[in-house]
């Protein structure tokens, strides 16, 4: 079954990326100028950040700006996919009412648009390492891996909101507070090493702060995350995948009528 | 025209819910489940049709608005999925519903075409093989990389139908958008059609315009109220028709 899924996908591949490239073309509306704005955002609200915790909150962090940047990447990654992912069939809806077309394509390519932002956003963290002259270990090279794993997990997410959202329009406004919530319990700004271990084991349950954790592990400090921490995440993410896929699959005949 | 069949529909029914009051929100729905009243009422929008279409036959459905046939092509399409019996389909089905499915104001003729042509399940390859046909057949050869939001409503249409009609599907599905362009554009539509036939293709299309239909199929379907009133030769359903009304 697995093997006939990726199989499908991978004919589907051509379309995928351009949906998901076409989206880029329309974000960035094909000027430089366009560009350097969708830069302008994270890197004010780095900036601020960045001022807020290191004059007006000390913190011990090592490499910080690197560390914040870093952080800021990847959950503007995890927000940006979902979110794009959680509207893809809603505002797809005039395509699937009038071609027939494997629904799941638009997810993808939602969460597709992210990664590709995100690996942009990368290039302009490079700068940032060779400004700050820092060299990462070796163990930035598990780091596509995690990656990866961020897109498989945000895929498996967008597939159970996309339908939800098909029948109930709130749930846009539920994530939103969810991710607003999640931004603050995810250590991007601080350290979880900041906290008692007995709160730390509260806060762990959170499967993105493993992904934020590690990231800076990989490529920061040359630390491989705990036998635990990989276990947890590959369980949820493996899970909501295969919940997200089931769902899906289940209603995906009945979203043209709903939609 | 042979005998072969390449799309059979047997005792096909669809059935709509019709909300009095859709829950849109997730509140909404909870707070609904605490009341027990009817949300919705059932219409029959095609009740126990069957019928079949040979190979290179060109088959017209016509029908006063909301008598199902554009339900009846969603269905073919596999876009709708039915609640009783069976479609069987041999070939490549090519739905052109509406004018420029998925086309996007932003983007050149080139993208959009190559889009289009991705979503309606062509291999990138087939399509740039087919692209500069498409522009040709458009009359857009000077407009390739035009953002399409500063096309006419004309060249747009003419962009939308010619990658459909030369991405080569073996059963055509037209749904009301014969009319589009200007008189030599659809000239030329109307040949094309001839020549899509004379390859053996088939073509299904709804239409109000009857002195078409009657000029272009072989066969009449005539709908009314989701089930067919009367099927075979243009000239007799068409009378039939026209005199009901």
């Amino acid at each position: 079954m697995l093997c006939n899924v990726i199989g499908e996908l991978w004919k589907k591949r051509s379309l995928i990326f351009a949906l998901a490239l076409n989206d880029i073309k329309l974000r960035y509306k094909n000027s430089f100028l366009g560009f350097i704005w969708s830069f302008l955002e994270p890197l004010l609200i780095l900036t601020v950040l960045f001022f807020v915790f290191t004059h007006v909150i000390k913190n011990t962090i090592e490499f910080y700006p690197l560390y914040l940047l870093l952080g800021l990447i990847i959950w503007y990654m995890f927000t940006r996919s979902t979110t794009m992912g959680l509207s893809s069939l809603t505002d797809n809806a005039h395509i699937l009412q009038k071609i027939y077309i494997s629904k799941e394509i638009f997810v993808i390519s939602s969460c597709l648009t992210g990664f590709m932002m995100m690996l942009i956003e990368f290039a302009a963290f490079g700068v940032f390492l060779a400004v700050f002259s820092f060299v990462p270990p070796t163990t930035i090279f598990l780091f596509p891996l995690l990656l990866i794993e961020l897109f498989i997990l945000s895929v498996g997410i967008s597939l159970l909101s996309s339908i939800l959202n098909v029948y109930f329009r709130d749930i846009k406004f539920i994530w939103q507070v969810v991710l607003q919530a999640g931004f603050f319990l995810t250590p991007i700004i601080y350290s979880f090493e900041m906290f008692p271990a007995n709160v730390r084991v509260i806060l762990e349950l959170n499967p993105i702060s493993h992904f934020i954790t590690t990231a800076h592990d990989l490529v920061l400090y040359g630390r491989l995350p705990t036998i635990y921490s990989v276990l947890y995440v590959m369980l949820i993410t493996s899970s909501i995948f295969v919940l997200g896929y089931v769902v899906f699959r289940k209603k995906e005949s009945k979203i043209t009528e709903e939609i | 025209m042979n005998n072969e069949i390449v799309l059979e529909i047997k005792n096909l029914s669809k059935v709509f819910k019709i909300y009095h009051e859709k829950n849109s929100t997730f509140f909404e729905f909870i707070l609904s489940s605490f009341k027990r009243s009817k949300k919705f009422e059932h219409l029959d929008v095609l009740k126990n049709v069957s019928f079949n279409v040979r190979k290179g036959e060109m088959l017209g459905i016509i029908g006063s608005n909301g008598s199902g046939k554009s339900t009846l092509l969603k269905i073919i399409a596999n876009i709708l999925i039915p609640d009783s019996g069976q479609v069987s389909i041999t070939g490549k089905v090519i739905p052109l519903l509406e004018i420029g499915t998925g086309f996007n104001g932003e983007l050149t003729a080139r993208d959009n075409v190559i889009l289009y042509g991705l979503l309606l399940g062509f291999s990138k390859k087939e399509i740039l093989n087919k692209l500069e046909k498409i522009i040709k057949f458009a009359e857009l050869e000077n407009f390739v990389d035009t953002k399409l939001k500063n096309f006419s409503t004309g060249m747009y249409a003419r962009l939308a139908f010619s990658t459909a009609i030369e991405v080569d599907p073996d059963i055509l599905l037209i749904d009301e958008v014969l009319s589009v362009g200007d008189e030599s554009f659809q000239q030329k539509s109307f040949k094309k059609f001839l020549e899509f036939k004379s390859k053996g293709k088939t073509l299904i299309f709804v239409s109000h315009n009857l002195e078409q239909v009657k000029k272009l199929c072989d066969n009449v379907l005539w709908l009314k109220n989701g089930h067919i009133e009367l099927y075979g030769e243009p000239e007799k359903v068409i009378k039939g028709y026209l005199d009901s009304s």
